[in-house]
């Protein structure tokens, strides 16, 4: 028999959240750094992480950027570690996916820039619903 | 976030052991946990949203009651944030009056945290010491301030009152009695065989991780992170501070680390009565505009405001951090996951010292 | 009266057993009513136990000013308790919202909408021997001689 527990539409609640200062501001700044609209942000966001981490987010994203890969200046304009150890918003293995491609084009003599261009391009691919 | 798990324990939010709602769903394989996820929302009133567009005398009560446990510290932060904000100074009698304050106040918060810790495990004996102590502490706190809970002592430029000269020698003499007693309970927790069983090596949260999860106060501390706002704060500096680490990284060493700091509080509030300053406790001034992140020590760690003030002293934008928010995603996250038993969960949960009502504000 | 009904008074005036739920506080009533179990205060030896489990209590302890988060569950806990029951409102923000019931708050207080509330202790925080005062008086006009007024 499976039955389900009672369980609260947290939608709103985490919302609510994401609203405060802080977190929007930090919301807005992926969004900007991905170029996802704000909105699809916010979504993925409530979707994928539970209300504490929600709350943690901007303590995490100062301390990321304090600390996230402090000798691969690739992975840091990536946000390798950033996105994957700190904030939490993709899957280690996802991640060092994606870093592998851009390593592998920077090797073959694509600029820098370009490469992590595509790579954010690749990270929006893995954040659509 | 909706997933089909193999078995989903439920925890709260009414709970014999949590003080506070909160709800842990716990994602079980086996007696192994795997996974956590946290329900808040129980305590959520929007304080942040209250304070925006009001004067800070309205403010400052209601930076009080962010927290119940900790309300001295909310006090203390808001008010030297708008300090700093204006350029108030305090006269030194009032910084070492605000520091004893503080120090009481971390010494009934570590006391209660330790007593959930003993009653969670079981070992109510121990907490029952523990909770008669923190009455003793309550009421040193009571002739200070005039209050119990949220006292709202300090005040922009100083303190609401004076410590009298006979007052200042009580609080001396109950000190000594109380260290006495900590002493005894302290090794009773210390030396306990069935106390170490339950919590040695259990809840271990490594150095990174805690980094990760910008872990602080008594948390950071027993994974060896010496983290410490009052290392910053001019008073503390001058009364010669040094944070208490320990390297065991487990249940035990949060609850004595906490043990530890409630000895160094009354070290500090002796050093503060012995060499009393004279003078008044109230300066002047006037709040003004400004902005500034402003952070202090609470009990459980690093609390930070943001705040904006305009030219009348109200408050445009205001954000506040707790220690707490960190530290339960810290124990979620990283201590609970991979527990053994699920009794490991609330006792791991509570040695973190959660407060929900400062996570949700 | 019965001899039952003498012989329930008798018990039920020794065994008070006691949950607390707290719907949105600062937290500070809640550590004052965990004061109440402090050796100074002892509260067993009223009779009062306090074990947080809504199926065998007889007193809810309400603390806090009504948050969204309960919107449903403060009346499933009610429905658990049996009867006899009563519920005290513990600090001002059960009973009118305190300093929390302002203009963009979240909150939906008095708590007696929601639930029938049988005593109100105001402070902010009250004092751990005034709430234990609250539920030696619930304990006597509520619970005594119960059923003969419940028939």
């Amino acid at each position: 028999m499976t039955t389900y527990l009672f369980e609260q539409d947290l939608v709103t609640q985490k919302y609510r959240i994401l609203a405060a200062r802080r977190h929007d501001r930090l919301v807005r700044q992926i969004a900007q750094e991905l170029d996802i609209p704000v909105q699809e942000v916010r979504r993925y966001l409530i979707g994928h992480l539970d209300m504490i981490q929600l709350e943690n987010l901007p303590a995490r994203a100062e301390m990321a950027e304090a600390h996230a890969d402090p000798d691969n200046p690739v992975a840091r304009a990536l946000g390798r570690e950033k996105y994957s150890t700190y904030l939490r918003i993709l899957s280690g293995a996802a991640m060092d996916a994606i870093f592998r491609d851009v390593s592998a084009r920077v090797h073959a003599g694509t600029p820098a820039d370009d490469a992590v261009r595509q790579g954010r391009a690749q990270i929006r691919e893995a954040l659509r619903p | 976030m909706k997933r089909v798990v193999d078995v989903n324990i439920p925890l709260g939010p009414i709970h014999p052991c949590f003080k506070e709602p909160a709800r842990l769903k716990c994602e079980a394989k086996g007696e192994r946990i795997i996974g956590v996820e946290v329900e808040l929302g129980y305590m959520k009133k929007g304080i942040e949203r209250i304070m925006k567009g009001r004067p800070w005398q309205e403010v400052m009560f209601l930076a009080e009651r962010v927290c119940g446990i900790c309300s001295v510290i909310h006090n203390l932060v808001f008010i030297e944030a708008m300090e700093q904000i204006s350029g108030i100074a305090v006269p030194p009698r009032a910084a070492r009056l605000r520091v004893i304050a503080n120090e009481l106040d971390r010494m009934q918060s570590h006391l209660l945290a330790n007593f959930s810790y003993c009653y969670t495990i079981e070992h109510e004996t121990l907490g029952m010491y523990l909770l008669d102590l923190r009455e003793q502490v309550m009421d040193e706190l009571e002739r200070l301030t005039g209050a119990r809970v949220t006292c709202a002592y300090i005040i922009p430029g100083g303190v609401r009152c004076d410590l009298r000269k006979e007052e200042a020698a009580a609080l001396l003499a109950s000190l000594e009695r109380m260290e006495g007693d900590l002493r005894r309970y302290t090794g009773m927790f210390e030396n306990g065989p069935m106390i170490a069983l339950r919590s040695r090596g259990v809840g271990i949260l490594t150095p990174d991780a805690a980094e990760r999860a910008h872990a602080v106060g008594p948390t950071a501390r027993a994974s060896g992170i010496a983290v410490d706002c009052r290392m910053n704060h001019p008073t503390y500096r001058q009364l010669g501070f040094a944070p208490v680490t320990r390297p065991d990284r487990d249940n035990f060493a949060r609850v004595m680390v906490r043990f530890d700091e409630v000895f160094q509080s009354i070290g500090l509030i002796r050093k503060c009565l012995t060499d009393l300053p004279n003078g008044v406790v109230r300066g002047r001034g006037v709040c003004t505009a400004g902005e500034v992140r402003y952070s202090g020590e609470a009990p459980r760690g690093e609390l930070t405001y943001f705040i904006r003030s305009d030219e009348f002293g109200r408050i445009v934008e205001i954000q506040i951090q707790t220690p707490s928010i960190m530290n339960i995603e810290a124990c979620c996250h990283e201590m609970i996951i991979g527990s053994d038993s699920i009794a490991d969960v609330t006792a791991t949960f509570i040695s973190a010292d959660p407060c929900i009502a400062c996570t949700e504000r | 009266m019965s001899l039952l009904q003498r012989i329930k008074n008798k018990v039920r005036a020794r065994s008070i057993h006691v949950a607390y739920v707290d719907v949105g506080s600062c937290n500070g009533c809640d550590i004052e009513v965990l004061a109440c179990l402090a050796p100074r205060y002892d509260i067993e030896q009223y009779g009062i136990y306090v074990h947080n489990n809504p199926r065998e209590a007889d007193v809810l302890l309400v603390i806090g000013a009504y948050t969204p988060g309960w919107e449903e569950k403060l009346a499933m806990v009610w429905e658990k308790i049996p009867s006899p029951k009563a519920a005290i409102a513990i600090g001002n923000c059960p009973i009118s919202g305190c300093l929390f019931n302002r203009r963009e708050t979240f909150i939906d207080p008095p708590v007696r909408k929601h639930i029938p509330i049988a005593a109100e202790v105001p402070g902010c925080p009250p004092r751990p021997t005034e709430i234990l005062q609250a539920i030696l008086s619930v304990r006597d006009s509520v619970f005594f001689n119960w059923e003969a007024e419940h028939p």
